[in-house]
């Protein structure tokens, strides 16, 4: 009897609080007006521009508070409007010598930071070696190093700082009057795409006086990777030439604040106020969204049919991003020590050997057998396309008409009882396939790349596993996983930031695959350095047509959307932004 | 008295020290590559792996750093930086609590009030609708998870209605004390306004406290309204209290002077529980109302492997128990005089 009245007691509940709610018609006047709120995930690391290496810092900070000698034309990847400079150097203006070396840039005048002081040309040099040399660990201070003196850090294996990179990096960076140029160790062809994202331009007056670095070579070694992000001055505060002064990054309240800059060297921003709030749980920012209490909310792709529908908020989707996904074979697995991943460690139908995907023929086998279709409608809700080769589609590089693999059941099953002379079919194999837990759609794809195997034959098996991020890494380094599905986001746009870290044997998945094919290294660097853009794209066909050749890895390019409120103007998309770029943007 | 709390103090660095020893000696199970998890974030930091477990020691024997760890807090008083919090440890803390603090408060007075008073209530008229209500509503608040009542009463009470809206503060409220013409007191934010004399900003406050407060009384106060009408049966079946009745005494006199007092001793060790339970900060209410307490911090840190940062958070919490306890062991002697404290 009991139980009948608490469950009428709460049904009275229920319906009375319902009742009352439906009553209530919800506002749709504009909120904040001026004040664009943007609801994230999570927090950025840091705002300082040399430091972050993170979507949630540059978002906050680039073309915001800080600018770029050169931007994008529009939603371009490939073609550049001048920004702080005059012009976008070109070998036909004189700005990029005959032998693509030299980059050199005007300096636009009468550009004045956030505290009134001028910018010169000593401050976009000042920015770019404090960019290089800050240089922390895990930093992006590579992507200027790589190109400007042909390393990929400033300290040897044991962490000493190379004393004599910094003069030379002096000697490569020349201002005179209102121009600056710099030269490259060799021509690198994708030189003006990260320009165009990774120029940012400090005070150099201000941040001296705020005892950041000196500027002189001396002060390198307290710049030069720094313990903790706060050890740099800059990790809360800002003085750029941006449409936006950062106000304040709260970080016990997690949200940071930019304002207006009213004297802008363009015409001042609509919005006075920008504020980028964390909101880890997606209820609270949905319902926020439909409050319009936030502008724009971040949504996983999962999540997108509870915003659908929803009055007053903009779902704007098949939006192209610069990122891969890829499922990974791993060509040299770490089968010591008991590793759970590869069962047996032997080809006995209840695991596979170290060398399992050395054979080109299982990894055609997966290929083949690998549903696209399914995987496309049942993990990406239908919004991914099949990447043919590390290239992502729409990106100078891409070959459209790369002959690349499809679901074929008949021809997965001729390579798997081709492979090591007929062992594989025979004997079977068992191995896992590892995602980072949480991601639904990664998880999704690993099941049906298990159902795909399983389908084939009995005595084929496949275990799906999540991981966490701290276990990721650790089987990550060690080669522990045969199999395994993650992300790559450009840190440019250019081909060659794809190429490299999945095809390259040196590189970030390319080394954990242990692929090594002396071709594609050659060929990757050649391309880097082409300045004729025929050709260049020429190597790229090629790479493209390496991977399907050598096949090391199943490439899945899903599309982006955006969640907004429907007063938000002036929105536009790039696929190189980190963020909404709010400069244009109003809300009416 | 004062020997018993000194003597319990002493307590405080011992746990303190006995935490940090028991975390140091499970990170010893995690590969230097795990415990580097909270400087990578992007996939496209993978090369630096070895350079980042190099750069912070992750490899060393983990008795080694934590020595390093301890030479830190010793010699310089610091007990590190947290990636997670994006500040020093000791900042996070002293930045997260007051937040955390603001909810206990206002949680506890209801839970304590509406709790001892429904247990009572329901032991004196045991078997009458009130117990049976009072058993209904204690038992479906506690049958759901706080994650259901927390989103439910988000739902409802801000994405229907528009009452309670998650956060601290709300966007122009929030502008107003960054502006600089309010000054921060104690960091709570309901005080500070009052004593700002910024009535608005204090009712803005209160709306954001509402949710999380109701979600929390829902679900701590079950325990209570049980414990508290079981061990009021028990009392109200004592020898004293019969006397107490056959003297011809009122029944609130009898009920609330002479056996309620009595009946608190379970009531007080439960309650004090539940304090530095709210106090040490409700991850899953303070995530879904997005209150910046120190739950989440904790949870979050945890969750990334910030070693530093869980370390800080499992001291602190270490040391509100050990307080929580002592706070209980005195409310004891207070309320019955048969417990010495020699």
């Amino acid at each position: 009897m009991n139980w009948t009245r608490s469950a009428l007691a709460l049904l009275v509940l229920t319906l009375a609080l319902t009742l009352v709610g439906t009553g209530i018609a919800q506002g749709q006047a504009t909120r904040n007006p001026d004040t664009l709120v943007l609801v994230r995930f999570g927090d950025p690391e840091t705002l300082d521009p040399a430091y972050s290496y993170d979507t949630a810092s540059s978002e906050i900070i680039l073309w915001h508070v800080y600018e770029t000698l050169i931007f994008f034309n529009g939603g371009s990847t490939g073609q550049f409007v001048p920004m702080l400079a005059t012009q976008v150097p070109s070998v036909r203006n004189g700005g990029i010598s005959m032998d693509g070396k030299t980059y050199t840039f005007r300096l636009r005048s009468g550009v004045k930071f956030h505290d009134g002081s001028t910018m010169t040309v000593e401050d976009v040099k000042y920015s770019l070696l404090r960019f290089m040399f800050m240089d922390r660990d895990g930093g992006p201070s590579w992507i200027l190093l790589s190109p400007i003196l042909g390393v990929e850090g400033t300290r040897d294996d044991k962490g000493a700082l190379d004393a004599a990179l910094f003069n030379k990096a002096n000697q490569a960076i020349k201002t005179s009057g209102d121009t600056i140029s710099i030269t490259l160790e060799s021509p690198y062809a994708p030189f003006l795409s990260i320009m165009a994202q990774w120029s940012m331009v400090v005070n150099r007056k201000w941040a001296i006086a705020q005892d950041d670095w000196n500027g002189t070579p001396l002060g390198v070694a307290k710049l030069n990777n720094p313990a903790k992000p706060e050890d740099t001055k800059l990790f809360s505060q800002g003085n750029g030439t941006g449409p936006f002064k950062l106000a304040q990054w709260d970080r016990q309240g997690r949200q940071a604040i930019l304002e207006r800059n009213t004297t802008y060297w363009r015409a001042p921003a609509k919005l006075a106020r920008v504020v980028y709030r964390v909101v880890e749980d997606f209820g609270p920012r949905r319902l926020m969204i439909q409050q319009g209490d936030a502008d724009i909310v971040s949504v996983n792709r999962t999540e997108q049919s509870q915003v659908e529908g929803v009055q007053g908020v903009r779902v704007i989707d098949d939006l192209p991003q610069l990122v891969m996904t890829g499922i990974y074979m791993n060509l040299k697995i770490d089968t010591s020590g008991g590793n759970p991943d590869v069962g047996s460690g032997r080809l006995d139908g209840n695991g596979v050997p170290a060398d399992f995907f050395a054979d080109v023929n299982v990894r055609r086998g997966v290929a083949y057998a690998f549903d696209y279709n399914t995987t496309i409608r049942d993990c990406n809700r239908g919004k991914a396309i099949v990447g043919k080769g590390a290239i992502p589609a729409g990106m100078f590089g891409y070959n459209p008409n790369q002959r690349w693999f499809t679901t074929d059941r008949a021809r997965a099953e001729a390579a798997f009882r081709e492979a090591r002379g007929g062992q594989v079919w025979a004997n079977g194999f068992k191995f896992s396939v590892a995602f980072n837990s949480g991601n639904t759609t990664r998880q999704c794809t690993a099941q049906v790349l298990k159902s795909n195997l399983e389908a084939l034959n009995p005595k084929f098996k496949v275990d799906v596993r999540g991981v966490t991020w701290a276990q990721y890494l650790s089987l990550y380094r060690q080669s522990k996983l045969p199999m395994w599905i993650i992300g790559w986001a450009a840190d440019y746009p250019d081909a060659d930031n794809f190429v490299t870290p999945f095809q390259h044997s040196k590189g970030t998945y390319g080394s954990a695959q242990g692929y090594t094919n002396a071709e594609v290294d050659k060929l990757i660097v050649d391309a880097r350095n082409e300045t004729d853009a025929a050709k260049r794209r020429a190597i790229y066909f090629k790479l493209s047509e390496i991977a399907f050749n050598d096949i090391t890895t199943i490439y899945l390019q899903p599309v982006g959307f955006q969640v907004m409120r429907s007063w938000v103007r002036g929105w536009y998309n790039n696929p190189a932004f980190f963020g909404p770029y709010v400069y244009p943007m109003s809300k009416s | 008295m004062a020997t018993y709390i000194g003597r319990r103090l002493v307590l405080l660095p011992i746990v303190a020290f006995g935490v940090t020893v028991l975390i140091f000696a499970l990170l010893q199970f995690l590969a230097p590559e795990m415990r580097a998890a909270a400087f990578i974030t992007n996939p496209n930091q993978l090369n630096a792996l070895p350079a980042i477990i190099q750069k912070y020691g992750l490899d060393k024997p983990v008795h080694i750093q934590y020595v390093n760890w301890l030479r830190e807090v010793f010699l310089r008083g610091n007990l590190g930086w947290s990636q997670t919090a994006r500040q020093p440890v000791r900042q996070a803390i002293g930045s997260f609590f007051p937040a955390t603090l603001e909810l206990t408060m206002y949680s506890f007075i209801p839970i304590m009030i509406i709790g001892v008073w429904l247990g009572t209530a329901a032991a004196v008229h045991r078997d009458k609708a009130i117990d049976h209500v009072s058993r209904v509503f204690s038992i479906s608040f506690r049958s759901l998870p706080s994650f259901v009542w927390g989103l439910l009463i988000l739902m409802i009470l801000y994405g229907r209605l528009n009452w309670f809206p998650p956060g601290r503060l709300s966007l122009e409220q929030d502008l107003f004390v960054r502006s600089g013409q309010f000054h921060f007191y104690t960091h709570v934010m309901t005080i500070d306004a009052l004593l700002n004399g910024e009535l608005w900003i204090f009712l803005d406050a209160v709306r954001h406290l509402a949710g999380p407060v109701l979600t929390l009384t829902m679900i701590s106060i079950a325990l209570l309204v049980r414990i508290t009408r079981s061990s009021m049966l028990e009392v109200l079946r004592q020898d004293y209290v019969r006397t107490a009745r056959a003297k011809g005494l009122d029944e609130p006199v009898v009920i609330n002077v002479h056996a309620r007092k009595n009946a608190l001793i379970p009531v007080i060790t439960l309650s004090s529980l539940t304090f530095v339970g709210l106090l040490g900060g409700v991850v899953i209410t303070e995530t879904i109302f997005n209150f910046p307490g120190i739950g989440r911090w904790g949870a979050f840190a945890a969750n990334q492997l910030d070693i530093p940062g869980v370390t800080g958070f499992a001291m602190f919490v270490a040391a509100l128990t050990v307080l929580g306890n002592l706070a209980a062991d005195i409310l004891y002697a207070y309320f019955d005089p048969r417990v010495r404290l020699q």
